[in-house]
C-alpha cells in the first residue's frame, strides 16, 4: 500500500561525548537541544510537528523524573497541546518509540511526527548505574545483589557460542577494536578520542579488568547521556516536504521494513528454548528476517551496510552470524576476512556502534536509525560507506529479549 | 585536494591515507610533556615508535610518563627507547616519520635538525609540534628535500584528551603531502585537523592566549576570583581563563603572548602585554600549578586566591564579590538549554562587572574575525580550534546564539572594532548563522555555572 510509506526526514544527534552533570544541566536541555537541532538540520517548522514519541528506559531512576512524553511539550510554546507519549522496552526503548510512531503514520492518523530517544545516565555512580541496568534483566532473579550483571549476562553469551562452536576472545577483541577505529571517524561518537587497539582489547591486566566472565572493560559499551530526535513523515507529507526541499521524495530516506521480538526474559530461559537451533537467539534471527521480508530483500546482501547493538563484544559476535553474514557459528570468518570494515563486503557499524558512538540506553535504536538515513544520503562524513542506499539497524533491550530492526533506503 | 578544515570527504581522507604506510614514528624530546604525550598517541596507531631524549634514562623516563597517561601497556609493546647519538642515526633510517617535540627554541630545534637532515630517509615525514614557532624559519637553508617533507603538527595538551590539532605547512611543503597527514591524524589518531597559516602562534594560541592574557591584565585591580567568575563557563568555556593559565604554566604562557607581541602588529596589541606583575612573580619561581600556584593555590582543601598587588594569597572563600546575581539567571537558562535566552540576560544585565565581561567576550569575538584570512582560511577554521583545542564557544557560535545585531552593539559599546561581515550580516537583519559545522553540537559549550 503506497500510502502508508513511512519516510524519515532527517535528524539531529547530542554529541555522545558529553557529561550532561558536569555541564549542570537538566534532562530538559538535553530533549530540548536534540529536538531544535532537528528541526534546524530539517528546516521543519515547530507548527508542522503533529505528534511526538520519546523512548526512554530508566529517567525514574537516573533523574527522579516520570512522564517524559509531557517533557516534549517544554520545548517550544506550539508544542504545548500536542498528542505525546513515552516507550519503555530497556535498550531497545528508542526502537519501540519509532514502532509505535510509524505504525500511527500507516494508519494515517498524522503527517509527521516527531521521535526523541533520550537517556541521561551519568547522574549516578558506575555501581549504582550497573544496577540500575539491571532492571533490564529480571531484576530479582538475575541482577539484585550482583555487581555489574549485564556484563555477566552477556559474557555468558560468550560461552554459549564458546560451548555450541567455540570463541576466541581475539575475535572479540577485533570487533572492539574496529567499532573504536570507526569511533574516531564520528564527530559524536563518546570514545572518539579514546586510547585503543587490538593489543589493548587482548589485554588482560588491570588496564582492562574483566567486568563479568570474559567480558572486560574494552568488550562493554559505554554509559552514556545522549539524545537523537528524528522526523517520521507520511508519503503525502514527505512529497510536500521533498518539494519544498527541492528534492526528490525517491531521495528522502524509507522505512522498507522492520522486525519486532520479544523473548522470554531470563537468558537461561532464552538459551533453553534454543537448544538444538543452529542460531543461538533465535528470536533475534528472525526479528532481522522478518525485517528483510517486509522490505522485499533475501538476505543481508540486500543492504549496504549494518547499525547493530554492540552492547558488547558478544552481541556483535551473534549479530554477524544472525545477519546470516557467515554460517551460524563462523561469525569469526567475517572478523577475519575484513568483511565488517567500513569499505569492507558487510560494514558493521561504521558510526562505532554502542562500543565506541555510545549507548545513551533509550537514544540508541533512534541513533541508529539516524545513521542508517545518514549513509543512504550520503551525509555520514568521515564514516560514510561509499554508495550505500539500503542500511539495516538491530536494536536489542535485555539479554537478547526484546529485539527491533529497521531497514531505511532510498530508491 | 581540501585546503580548508572538514572539507576532506570519507573517500578522499581513506584515498590519500593509501598514499603511504607509516610503520615507524621516531619522536625527539621524548622525555618532555608533548613528546611523551605525542608519542603515547602514536603508538595507537603505529606499530613502532621510538621515543628519544638527550639520553636513555630520560627517554625511559618519557616512556613510563606516556603508559601511565594513557594507561595502555600497548605503549611499551610497541616502543624503544634512546638518545641523540647513534641511537637517532639508526632510527632515522627506518623513520617514516619525524616528530620533533624539543623545547620552543628555535636554535635547540635546529640543532635537532642538523642530525635530521644527515641522516633521514629522503621521503620521510618530518613534522614539528612547536605552539608558534615559524615553520618556514624552522627548515630555512635545509635541502629541498627537507623542506618538501616539513610541517607543523600543533597537537594541544595533553594529545590524549584534547583532539584539536593544527596543520601548518611551510612554503615549499608538498601539498600532497599535508593532504595525506591530515588524512593519517583524522583516521588513525582521531585528530580534529585545522589547517593554519605559518602565522605567529598559528590560529588557536593566538586567539585563545589574546583572551587569556586580557584577563590575566583584568585580574591585577579586579583579582583572579572576580575575573574568572565574570569570564567563567556561563560565557561558554569548561575551564576559567586564570584557571587555564595555571594549567598550562605562566612560562608558556608568557612564551606565547611574546611571540605574538613581538611578532604580530594587530589592533589588539595593548592586551597581549603579559601584565608585570606576572613577570616579578615569575622571576620569584611561580609558574603556575607546576610550581605549586599561580592565580590560584591549594591549601588543604581551602583554595587560595592571589592578590596581585602585593603577591600575597587569600582564601577565595573570604574575598567579598560584587552583586552578580546575573550570572546565575544567565546559568539557569543554560541549565534548562535555553542558551539564546541565557546571553540575552548576559547581554542586558546592568553594572560595571556585566560590561567588563562583554568587553572581554566582545574583544574575543572582533579579534577571532578579524584574523580569519590571516590565520586560518575562513573563521570556520578559528571557529573549530576553539571548540576542539579549547573546548570554548567558538566565535561564531556566541553571534549565532546572540544575533549579529546585538553581537555588533556589544562590540561597539566595548569600544572595539566591528568586523565587517557582522555589521554586513547585522545590517542584513540578522538571520545569517556563522558556525558551520552542522555535525557539532553548540550547546556543550555553554556550561550552566
Amino acid at each position: 500500500m503506497a500510502n502508508s510509506e513511512v519516510y524519515i526526514l532527517g535528524g539531529y544527534q547530542t554529541d555522545f561525548a558529553r557529561n550532561w552533570t558536569k555541564e549542570s544541566k537538566h534532562f530538559s536541555a538535553l530533549m530540548r537541544e536534540s529536538v531544535l537541532g532537528a528541526l534546524e538540520q530539517c528546516d521543519i517548522a515547530p507548527e508542522e510537528v503533529e505528534s511526538a514519541h520519546v523512548g526512554n528506559f530508566a529517567a525514574e531512576l537516573y533523574c527522579m523524573q516520570g512522564h517524559l512524553g509531557a517533557f516534549f511539550t517544554e520545548v517550544h510554546p506550539t508544542f504545548s497541546g500536542l498528542p505525546t507519549s513515552r516507550h519503555e522496552a530497556a535498550c531497545a526503548s528508542g526502537s519501540i518509540a519509532l514502532l509505535a510512531a510509524s505504525a500511527e503514520i500507516e494508519a494515517g492518523r498524522y503527517g509527521l511526527q516527531a521521535v526523541v530517544g533520550i537517556e541521561q545516565m551519568k547522574t549516578v555512580a558506575a555501581d549504582k548505574g550497573g544496577d540500575y541496568l539491571g532492571t533490564a534483566a529480571w531484576y530479582d532473579q538475575e541482577a539484585e545483589g550482583i555487581e555489574f550483571p549485564f556484563p555477566k549476562l552477556f559474557g555468558r553469551l560468550g560461552d554459549e557460542y564458546d560451548e555450541r562452536y567455540g570463541l576466541k576472545d581475539e575475535y572479540l577483541a577485533e570487533i572492539s577494536r574496529l567499532n573504536y577505529d570507526n569511533a574516531k571517524l564520528n564527530p559524536n561518537a563518546q570514545t572518539r578520542t579514546w586510547y585503543m587497539n587490538k593489543e589493548q582489547a587482548l589485554c588482560r591486566t588491570d588496564d582492562n579488568p574483566s567486568i563479568g566472565g570474559r567480558i572486560r572493560i574494552a568488550d562493554a559499551s559505554q554509559v552514556t547521556d545522549g539524545a537523537v530526535c528524528v522526523f517520521l513523515a507520511s508519503r503525502e507529507y514527505a512529497e510536500r516536504y521533498a518539494k519544498g526541499m527541492g528534492k526528490k521524495l525517491s531521495a528522502i530516506p524509507r522505512l522498507k521494513g522492520w522486525g519486532h521480538n520479544t523473548a522470554r526474559l531470563r537468558f537461561d530461559d532464552k538459551v533453553a528454548e534454543s537448544r538444538g537451533d543452529t542460531y543461538v537467539l533465535p528470536h533475534v534471527r528472525s526479528t532481522i528476517t522478518s525485517a528483510w521480508k517486509r522490505a522485499g530483500i533475501e538476505d543481508a546482501n540486500g543492504v549496504d551496510g549494518i547499525e547493530t547493538h554492540d552492547c558488547f563484544t558478544t552481541s556483535e559476535y551473534m549479530a554477524i552470524d544472525h545477519f546470516g553474514l557467515t554460517k551460524p557459528g563462523e561469525s569469526w570468518k567475517a572478523i577475519e576476512e575484513g568483511w565488517l570494515e567500513i569499505d569492507g563486503r558487510h560494514p558493521i557499524n561504521p558510526s562505532g556502534g554502542l562500543i565506541g558512538a555510545g549507548h545513551p540506553v533509550g537514544a540508541t535504536g533512534v541513533r541508529q536509525l539516524l545513521d542508517g538515513c545518514l549513509q543512504v544520503t550520503g551525509e555520514a562524513g568521515g564514516y560514510q560507506v561509499e554508495g550505500a542506499k539500503n542500511f539495516q539497524t538491530l536494536n536489542i533491550g535485555g539479554s537478547g529479549t526484546t529485539s527491533v530492526s529497521f531497514i531505511v533506503g532510498v530508491d | 585536494m581540501s585546503g580548508k578544515d572538514g572539507t576532506m570527504s570519507g573517500a578522499e581522507l581513506r584515498k590519500a591515507l593509501g598514499s603511504r604506510s607509516i610503520d615507524h614514528v621516531v619522536v625527539l624530546g621524548a622525555n618532555g610533556t608533548m613528546g611523551y604525550g605525542s608519542a603515547a598517541l602514536f603508538t595507537q596507531a603505529v606499530p613502532r615508535v621510538t621515543f628519544l631524549a638527550r639520553s636513555r634514562e630520560k627517554a625511559e623516563a618519557g616512556l613510563q610518563d606516556a603508559i601511565k597517561q594513557v594507561r595502555s601497556p600497548t605503549v611499551a609493546s610497541r616502543a624503544d627507547v634512546g638518545d641523540y647519538g647513534e641511537d637517532l642515526e639508526k632510527a632515522l633510517k627506518t623513520a617514516d616519520i619525524v616528530f620533533e617535540a624539543l623545547t620552543e627554541d628555535l636554535e635547540i630545534k635546529r640543532e635537532i635538525f642538523d642530525k635530521v637532515e644527515k641522516s633521514r630517509r629522503e621521503d620521510s615525514i618530518v613534522a614539528t609540534v612547536t605552539s608558534g614557532l615559524s615553520i618556514n624559519q624552522l627548515c630555512e637553508g635545509r635541502s629541498d628535500s627537507f623542506r618538501k617533507h616539513f610541517m607543523g603538527l600543533h597537537f594541544f595538551n595533553p594529545p590524549n584528551v584534547i583532539v584539536g590539532t593544527e596543520l601548518i605547512a611551510g612554503d615549499d611543503t608538498d601539498p600532497e603531502l599535508v593532504d595525506f597527514v591530515e588524512a593519517f591524524s583524522r583516521v588513525r589518531l582521531g585528530r580534529e585537523i585545522v589547517r593554519t597559516s605559518d602565522s605567529p602562534a598559528f590560529a588557536g594560541n593566538r586567539v585563545g592566549f589574546k583572551v587569556l592574557n586580557e584577563a590575566a591584565q583584568l585580574a591585577e585591580q579586579l583579582g583572579p576570583v572576580l575575573v574568572d567568575r565574570l569570564v567563567g563557563p556561563y560565557t561558554g568555556r569548561a575551564l576559567t581563563p586564570l584557571a587555564t593559565i595555571d594549567l598550562v604554566g605562566w612560562d608558556i604562557h608568557r612564551a606565547i603572548v611574546d611571540n605574538v607581541h613581538q611578532n604580530a602588529a594587530d589592533e589588539a596589541h595593548a592586551t597581549l602585554k603579559m601584565p608585570d606583575y606576572m613577570a616579578n612573580m615569575m622571576e620569584a619561581g611561580v609558574l603556575g600549578n607546576k610550581t605549586g600556584g599561580g592565580f590560584f593555590k591549594r591549601d588543604g582543601k581551602t583554595r587560595l586566591a592571589l592578590d596581585p598587588a602585593s603577591g600575597d594569597y587569600a582564601p577565595e572563600a573570604d574575598i567579598k564579590l560584587p552583586d552578580l546575581s546575573y550570572i546565575d539567571d544567565v546559568a539557569k537558562m543554560h541549565s534548562v538549554g535555553r542558551y539564546a535566552e541565557g546571553m540575552a540576560l548576559f547581554l542586558a544585565a546592568e553594572g560595571d562587572e556585566a560590561a567588563i565581561a562583554r568587553k572581554v567576550i566582545a574583544g574575543y569575538i572582533s579579534y577571532a574575525f578579524h584574523r580569519a584570512g590571516e590565520v586560518t582560511e575562513t573563521i570556520t577554521g578559528i571557529d573549530m580550534i576553539m571548540g576542539a583545542g579549547f573546548n570554548w564557544a567558538p566565535p561564531s557560535v556566541l553571534v549565532d546564539t546572540m544575533g549579529a545585531g546585538s553581537a555588533v552593539t556589544m562590540i561597539e559599546q566595548a569600544g572595539l572594532e566591528v568586523p565587517a561581515v557582522l555589521a554586513e550580516a547585522a545590517s542584513g537583519g540578522g538571520k545569517q548563522r556563522f558556525f558551520d559545522h552542522p555535525q557539532v553540537n553548540v550547546g556543550k559549550y555553554f556550561v550552566a555555572s
